[in-house]
């Protein structure tokens, strides 16, 4: 076994246990500032030896630059994601989180993944941010009927983190494992064995387009190898789709349920016949099915 | 990242936070699959990163209904305001 012994596996348990303290202090408690702050510093030093322990780990095989931006962008988005899970409020969290997105995607740019890369930023970043910024300023708001109290509350429980201990220990031991199993395997593992994504469209037997992109090859691996599973693809997002509307609507026709027992509504409320004037197009003009609830 | 993932969906009481750490280890596994797809070659990681982004997506956008709707119930984010559902 050609081990070339990158790091003991008890400093990497010791370097896990001191980063576990750090985010324990980091996380939001009811602690003053300065607390936070030693939790910050506890957490940059240990991720500083860390990196200080590697620097045989040449990243970019031999080429200089591909390591240092694959340094770069790798300690924004650590930063990125340690800021998402400490910061006491949610908007912030948000915001980082596409801080991290975007340092993702500058690794998957590194990896030759450009259509990956583009994909995230799109989706992550664009779509499934705004509905959670949405979300998060629609549960913000405090309701029309309600005090002030229930932003206080809110505040309250975003700012005490619950169980702290128990989750840094579980997630730094699990991180410590994986990064033991790293080194302990790494060591041995050849270099990467092909930078030559098949840059050879010479297996492309159809059509040869010279030189065909990254992104060309994805698009032919895919409809290729994966058709079945893009379909599904294609049909689960329908499914997520009618299901989100389902559960998010609110029920309107409640106005029947309230009033006039025993009479039941079935079907429109305006007969529909061939008379285009009597398609109901925006509403009714029956007041019953106008009503929303009043909650 | 996945290890910050997993403390943060623990540790914090909002939920909506608590979909974005899930959405932080949806990160961490990408990163490993396309680096994989990478060192082997071949796209089979690429295509799975693509598929983890639409299970994603989806996920996302039912969570996040439900959370609205347990917000309208409840008129707070907390997930221990949701206790009563331990049997």
């Amino acid at each position: 076994m050609p081990t070339a012994e990158l790091l003991s596996p008890i400093l990497i348990m010791v370097l896990c246990v001191i980063a576990g303290l750090g985010t324990i202090m980091l996380l939001p408690g009811k602690h003053e500032i300065a607390f936070h702050r030693i939790g910050g510093v506890i957490l940059a030093a240990a991720g500083l030896i860390f990196v200080a322990m590697l620097p045989k780990l040449a990243v970019g095989n031999g080429q200089p630059t591909t390591a240092i931006y694959f340094w770069i962008f790798s300690a924004i988005g650590l930063v990125g994601a340690i800021r998402v899970v400490t910061h006491p409020r949610p908007v912030y969290s948000a915001l980082y989180f596409v801080l991290t997105v975007f340092a993702t995607a500058g690794l998957f740019v590194l990896l030759e993944a450009e259509f990956v890369a583009a994909a995230l930023v799109l989706i992550y970043a664009g779509a499934i941010l705004v509905t959670y910024v949405f979300v998060i300023m629609l549960a913000s708001q405090a309701g029309p009927d309600d005090k002030p109290t229930v932003a206080q509350k809110m505040i309250d429980y975003d700012r005490v983190s619950k169980e702290p201990l128990a989750a840094a220990a579980i997630g730094f031991a699990l991180m410590g494992v994986l990064l033991f199993l790293i080194f302990d395997r790494a060591a041995g593992l050849a270099p990467p064995a092909g930078v030559a994504l098949p840059p050879s469209g010479a297996s492309a037997d159809v059509v040869t387009v010279n030189a065909p992109g990254i992104t060309q090859q994805l698009g032919l691996f895919l409809f290729r190898n994966q058709l079945v599973q893009l379909e599904l693809a294609g049909l689960i997002l329908t499914i997520a789709m009618v299901g989100a509307i389902v559960i998010s609507r609110r029920q309107v026709f409640v106005a029947g349920r309230i009033s006039t027992a025993g009479e039941t509504v079935i079907g429109p409320a305006t007969p529909i016949d061939d008379n285009p004037h009597s398609i109901p197009v925006y509403g009714t003009d029956n007041p019953r099915q106008k009503s929303y609830p009043q909650n | 990242m996945f290890a910050i993932g997993v403390i943060g969906f623990i540790s914090r009481r909002n939920l909506i936070v608590m979909f974005l750490c899930t959405e932080l280890m949806f990160q961490g596994v990408a990163i490993n699959l396309i680096a994989f797809g990478r060192y082997h070659g071949n796209f089979a990681g690429q295509a799975f990163v693509i598929f983890v982004l639409v299970i994603a997506a989806a996920e996302a956008s039912l969570a996040l209904g439900l959370v609205v709707l347990l917000f309208r119930q409840k008129n707070t984010l907390d997930a221990d305001a949701w206790r009563e559902l331990k049997g």
